[in-house]
């Protein structure tokens, strides 16, 4: 007895102990996992379930871009923001009726009242930072010489005059025009910040239920990026609840149809319920979120995990009638079958494990798992299937199979007619089914050439989900909802002593000689000031230290100076606090016309609606100040004056606004713009509008720009998930390939195996590129797994073609037996795991929609091009496939090891890459050198005893 | 002379107070102190108009430099320098010596706002004429435009140059405009509870004012908002005896909602100099005059 045997023997001697084990060892994992999420603070030892709803996750924490992102973030003060628009197309006056702005009022009053405690901290709706008509200032003329600072809607109109006065005063300030009131009057958005933004589907469910008590004319969206994330978060563990278990109940009823034996096919049933609890179940112990990817490992490996119990089941079901015995049956099955569902299981799990080489943490967890769930199936599968089949009563097995041999007839007419013909269609016309491959995989390229990388997290959802359809209307009547932050940021010099005591002596003696007219003193004060200046700046390591002690010494000066020279020493201090503000470059006019320039160049774009900034702030001020002429809309010309503009503005009841802007040291400045999509394709236009601007007109003093913004990170996202992926796929390629090399000892036969996937994954991204369907999140994700999957097709059919070539000799007598049992089982698989994928085109979010119909497209796909490809291109070339039998061992095969060899040292390239971030030109260097060394211990290794022997052997076991 | 003035003190009058130092003071000396006033129950409109006069009519004029230190909640600092002179309009059926006696009296005020620095905002002026009558009006004069500009804002609630302090915290808010209630008298203070008449022209429900019995000086103010909600806090941190008037010279006020807070330290407190009220005057603005501002 060899391993398989033991194992499958012991399982049938030790059923029930296998069977109470098993079940001891769920329960336990189930305890583990959903005690201390139900009870968290008495079991605080271990982890209680973590949801994680947020797209941000997607990098992990300390990316760059995020850390930036928070950090800008808390900054200037922002917040992400739920958006609410309301619309009112009915009035002729648009929203800017009474009855409609006192609903907006009463709402914006309500959602003042959105606030809760958390862990002790207050959390909720930022009230100071709202942005409704009634929480915002209007500046403006307020009669001769006079400007006015009023609340823009302190109270609901009363009368349409009213009404629109509140619309004309709104739209003459840039700040709201377009942001809070659409251009065309129809519509108003107010804006809600939160403190965090997974409380985003909080607000939106208690703005729903008020705005549900309102009557008018008004439609109320709401939208704004957080919203759509946190809303996708709490639709995806409902679509989970009702996807898994509507997968559960296909496979069921399909197999019932396959097989019509209830008790038998409840096992493959326990088989893939019992992987998903303890997969999950471990997951959650080792206290990794559920995130949108992870709440998909369910649904992947519940048809993965049936599968294998298929192939032992539709095997039993063969054999049981010739022995009526269970246990010899059984050990016949499993001795057959424990090869091809080891590979198969390990080819799909590494499929999914090379998920881990995305640089994306969600889906590395997500590959890991499923990757893990698979091959806890495929234990379970030989071990428990086996223990199983012994509870059965050998007279419940009675008609088993019985019943088979007519049902086996009718599918031998159906399904089993069609592949005969198709068996022997591949034969005669082996060629011109090549030249068609060779056609559509030209025209699979060309197709992928035509790729969209794109995503968007308002377009998870379907078209008629409210908050698509508040995304689409907001959008049409504003500037854009979608913020993105572009953020300026002065470069920090490093602080040398000597140059500055340099400058700063030669700015003072340039004062000095101006000050002497007014102030005879002024030559000796500065004259002691440069004195202070070289002591403080000599013992100091920043500009700001410097300064600090040089007010310090000037102020105790200033303190004791006697009558005649105070004011000189008074002069001696401005001139300090001058020169300390001259780094403010955000004060600067020059550098605030660059800021507008830079606006012009986002409008420009078409894809940003609107923009704001500092720039803006300080040019309504200045136009205010100046008569509110539209010609004065403009940066005044000295940094004393822009300052003199910022103080009037904080004069108003929103001082804090101005440090959404800029920091109070003026080095950090930003630029709101709004998109009008959400697409990462158009962010990532603007971001290239942006970097050719800036590199053809550089900014008037040393700036540094960086993007921020959710709809900023992404992009990133996107971009690390895009070349992540293909690493992911080349990894896996790589790995699977190794393993049919292995698995067949050689590498043309590998060679084979891998090409019906290639080309299945190859039409797949072809036809997304060709339907303009945007390669997302999860048509990237899902390369990898189809490779997984579709191998087991090549697997099975070439397993068996050889193990049938050996005994009829010839292909053209092999292929009809080939396309009988084995084709019918791989058909039946397509089937089962197609069929079983399709309850994710009942949910209403696209991501599951998409995964559901391409894993099915990739199923039959791949399973057309195994049952095609793979016949035609062994008649083509029967002659090599078949005389290079002799070879056993895959260090026996010059050619194979070598080829194995360079597949290995590209695996561990592409992990080393990955993973220790070694660059590819020292990879190609290293690889240069591994692979000679290795195809001379290949040729070594080919050229042992040890080789000759087994090649013996294996010609004698042949003959 | 007829008018003799009693209590001064401007400072950018807030709502004045007891710091640290008065409070022990008070009550080293305070029992025999405290017999003596528990005597006489004053009215609460008596301790209204006491409280008013000590906040914002300490003498009949006054000046003080002000240092302004404006903190946000993640402690970024910034600073104000200004001189603030006050000016308080003298009752003409009153004599000074009898306007100084009347807790009541509370008439029209003007106050000039010169600010040193930061340098860049160096020389701009904020002038209030503040009327009882009628709405204050307001000026500001931004000398890097050369740009006098009169200033309007339909309520009083708006930041004084973008600190924590409202204009009115600094101008005063009319005792006329609140309902006034003594909620509850402690050992040593009263504890005034403030409610709008018109809700519509203010941001809070009501505010709580805790009063030094002795001194009428305003310890500490609470504002709550329309969900009862503490949202705003004015503390005096440190009051001195200055030509006999107790005046806060150090105060805080803090944002509970955004944690960020502004104090003002005063020096150079001065009452009674004689300001002439020719200054408070557009012409002024432009060409302030040196002799008070030092």
């Amino acid at each position: 007895m060899n391993i398989k045997q033991h194992i499958t023997d012991f399982s049938i001697r030790q059923y029930k102990t296998v069977t109470v084990v098993l079940v001891a060892i769920t329960i336990a994992v189930m305890l583990l996992a959903a005690v201390p999420s139900i009870w968290p603070k008495a079991f605080t030892a271990f982890n209680p379930i973590i949801v994680d709803t947020d797209p941000e996750n997607m990098l992990p924490a300390d990316e760059p871009v995020r850390i930036f992102h928070n950090q800008m973030k808390k900054e200037l003060s922002l917040y992400d923001m739920v958006v609410v628009g309301i619309v009112n197309d009915k009035h002729p006056d648009g929203v800017f009726n009474p009855e409609t702005l006192a609903n907006i009022y009463e709402l914006t009053e309500f959602s003042k009242t959105l606030h809760w405690t958390e862990d002790g901290q207050e959390v909720g709706v930022v009230e100071v930072d709202l942005i409704a008509p009634s929480t915002v200032d209007n500046i403006e003329q307020g009669g001769l010489g006079t400007v006015k600072f009023e609340w823009l809607m302190p109270q609901p109109p009363e009368t349409k005059e009213e009404a629109l006065a509140i619309r004309q005063k709104a739209q003459r300030i840039p700040f709201l025009n377009g942001t809070l009131v659409s251009e065309d009057g129809k519509a108003i958005c107010i804006y809600l910040p939160l403190t965090h933004k997974h409380l985003s589907y909080r607000v939106y469910s208690e703005l729903q239920k008020k705005i549900a008590t309102f009557s008018g004319d008004e439609e109320y969206h709401i939208t704004g990026l957080p919203v759509a994330e946190d809303t996708f978060g709490v639709e995806m563990f409902i679509q989970m609840a009702i996807s898994a278990p509507t997968a559960m109940v296909v496979i069921f009823v399909l197999m019932l149809l396959f097989f019509r034996k209830l008790v038998v096919i409840i096992s493959p049933m326990i088989v893939a319920m019992v992987s998903v609890i303890l997969t999950m179940g471990v997951l959650i112990i080792a206290g990794f979120p559920v995130h949108i990817m992870s709440s998909m490992i369910p649904i992947f490996i519940m048809p993965i995990a049936v599968l294998d119990s298929i192939h032992i089941i539709s095997e039993f079901f063969e054999l049981y009638q010739q022995t009526k015995d269970r246990r010899k049956t059984m050990l016949k099955v499993m001795d057959e079958l424990f090869v091809p569902m080891l590979y198969t299981s390990l080819t799909s799990a590494a499929g999914f494990a090379s998920l881990a080489l995305t640089p994306i943490p969600p889906v590395q967890v997500f590959g890991l798992f499923v990757a893990m769930g698979i091959m806890i199936a495929w234990v379970l599968t030989i071990i428990f299937i086996p223990a199983y089949i012994m509870f059965v009563k050998p007279q419940t097995l009675e008609k088993f199979g019985a019943v088979h041999i007519p049902n086996q007839q009718e599918h031998s007419t159906a399904m089993g007619r069609i592949l005969h013909s198709i068996g022997v269609g591949t034969y005669r016309r082996a060629k011109p089914i090549l030249a068609v491959t060779a056609i559509v995989i030209i025209v699979a390229v060309y197709g992928m050439s035509q790729i969209n990388i794109n995503d968007n997290p308002v377009k998870w959802f379907n078209k008629s989900h409210p908050i698509r359809v508040a995304d689409k209307v907001l959008n049409e009547h504003f500037g854009g909802t979608y913020m993105a932050y572009l953020a300026l940021t002065a470069e920090d010099k490093e602080f040398v002593s000597e140059d500055f005591i340099k400058d700063f002596n030669k700015q003072a003696n340039a004062r000095a000689k101006k000050l002497e007219a007014d102030f005879p003193q002024a030559a000796t004060v500065f004259g002691e000031l440069q004195k202070i200046t070289v002591e403080s700046a000599k013992t100091s390591q920043s500009r700001k230290e410097a300064f600090e002690k040089i007010s310090h010494s000037v102020a105790d000066k200033f303190n004791q100076a006697t009558d005649d020279i105070i004011d000189a020493w008074n002069e001696a201090s401005l001139f300090v606090d001058q020169q300390k503000q001259r780094n403010q470059i955000f004060k600067d006019p020059a550098v605030l016309k660059y800021q507008a320039k830079l606006q012009q160049a986002l409008l420009e774009t078409q894809i940003v609606g609107k923009s704001n900034s500092l720039a803006d702030i300080v040019s309504t001020v200045h136009r205010e100040l100046f008569e509110g002429k539209d010609e004065q809309y403009r940066i005044p010309d000295s940094s004393s004056a822009v300052a003199q503009c910022m103080i009037t503005y904080q004069s108003s009841h929103r001082a804090g606004d101005l440090w959404h802007f800029v920091t109070p040291d003026y080095r950090k400045s930003s630029i709101w713009a709004q998109l009008t999509s959400g697409d990462n394709k158009d962010m990532t236009k603007v971001v290239q509008a942006i970097d050719d601007y800036i590199a053809k007109n550089p900014p008037p003093v040393p700036l540094k720009y960086e993007w921020f913004g959710l709809n900023y990170i992404n992009i990133v996202w996107q971009q690390k998930m895009v070349s992540g992926m293909l690493q992911a796929f080349i990894g896996s390629f790589l790995v699977v390939f190794l393993m049919m090399t292995i698995l067949f000892r050689s590498a043309l036969w590998g060679l084979l195996s891998m090409i019906p996937l290639t080309i299945t994954i190859g039409i797949i991204y072809g036809v997304v590129g060709l339907v303009g369907k945007d390669y997302d999140m999860p048509v990237a994700v899902l390369s990898s797994m189809a490779l997984g999957l579709a191998v087991d097709f090549s697997i099975h059919f070439l397993v068996r073609s050889r193990q049938m070539y050996s005994s009829f000799g010839t292909w053209e007598k092999t292929a009809p037996a080939i396309f009988a049992e084995p084709a019918r089982a791989i058909t039946r698989n397509v089937i089962v795991i197609a069929v079983g994928f399709l309850p994710l085109l009942l949910a209403p979010l696209t991501p599951y929609n998409t995964v559901g119909t391409l894993l099915a497209s990739i199923l039959l796909v791949s399973g057309a091009a195994t049952l095609l490809i793979l016949p035609s291109l062994i008649r083509v070339l029967e002659k090599r496939l078949f005389a290079a039998k002799k070879v056993l061992g895959t260090g026996c095969n010059c050619v194979t090891c070598s080829i194995s060899s360079v597949t290995l040292v590209a695996l561990i390239a592409i992990t080393l890459h990955q993973y220790a971030a070694v660059g590819w030109d020292k990879l190609t260097w290293v690889s240069v050198v591994a692979i000679p060394v290795m195809a001379i211990s290949c040729g070594l290794l080919s050229r042992r005893e040890k080789c000759k022997i087994l090649n013996e052997k294996e010609v004698t076991k042949n003959d | 002379m007829t008018k003799k003035i009693s209590l001064a003190m401007f400072v950018l009058t807030l709502l004045l107070s007891l710091g640290g130092n008065i409070v022990a003071e008070t009550e080293k000396t305070g029992i025999v102190a405290e017999k003596s006033s528990e005597e006489k129950v004053l009215s609460v409109e008596q301790i209204v108009n006491k409280t008013n006069r000590v906040a914002y009519y300490q003498g009949s004029d006054g000046s003080a430099r002000v240092k302004m230190t404006i903190t946000d909640s993640q402690n970024r600092q910034r600073n104000r320098e200004l001189t603030i002179l006050r000016w308080d309009q003298p009752d003409p059926k009153l004599s000074k010596e009898e306007q100084s006696k009347d807790d009541s009296y509370c008439g029209g005020q003007k106050i000039y706002a010169f600010f040193n620095r930061p340098a860049d905002v160096y020389k701009t002026v904020f002038m209030v004429w503040k009327h009882l009558d009628k709405d204050d009006d307001r000026w500001m004069y931004l000398p890097a435009l050369d740009l006098v500009k009169r200033i309007s804002a339909t309520d009083k609630r708006t930041s004084f140059v973008g600190s924590h302090f409202f204009y009115e915290d600094i101008s005063g808010r009319s005792t006329n405009d609140d309902v006034h209630e003594l909620v509850k008298t402690t050992k040593d203070y009263y504890v005034l509870k403030n409610t709008p008449k018109d809700p519509k022209l203010v941001e809070f429900a009501y505010f709580e004012m805790w009063i030094h019995r002795k001194s009428f000086v305003v310890v500490k103010t609470d504002y709550y908002d329309k969900q009862n909600k503490k949202y705003r806090t004015y503390e005096a941190l440190e009051v001195q005896q200055i030509q006999d008037k107790p005046t806060v010279t150090k105060a805080k006020m803090t944002d509970l909602r955004t944690n960020g807070n502004t104090i003002l330290e005063y020096s150079n407190v001065k009452y009674d100099i004689g300001i002439s009220e020719s200054i408070f005057t557009e012409r002024y603005l432009r060409k302030p005059a040196r002799k008070y501002l030092k």
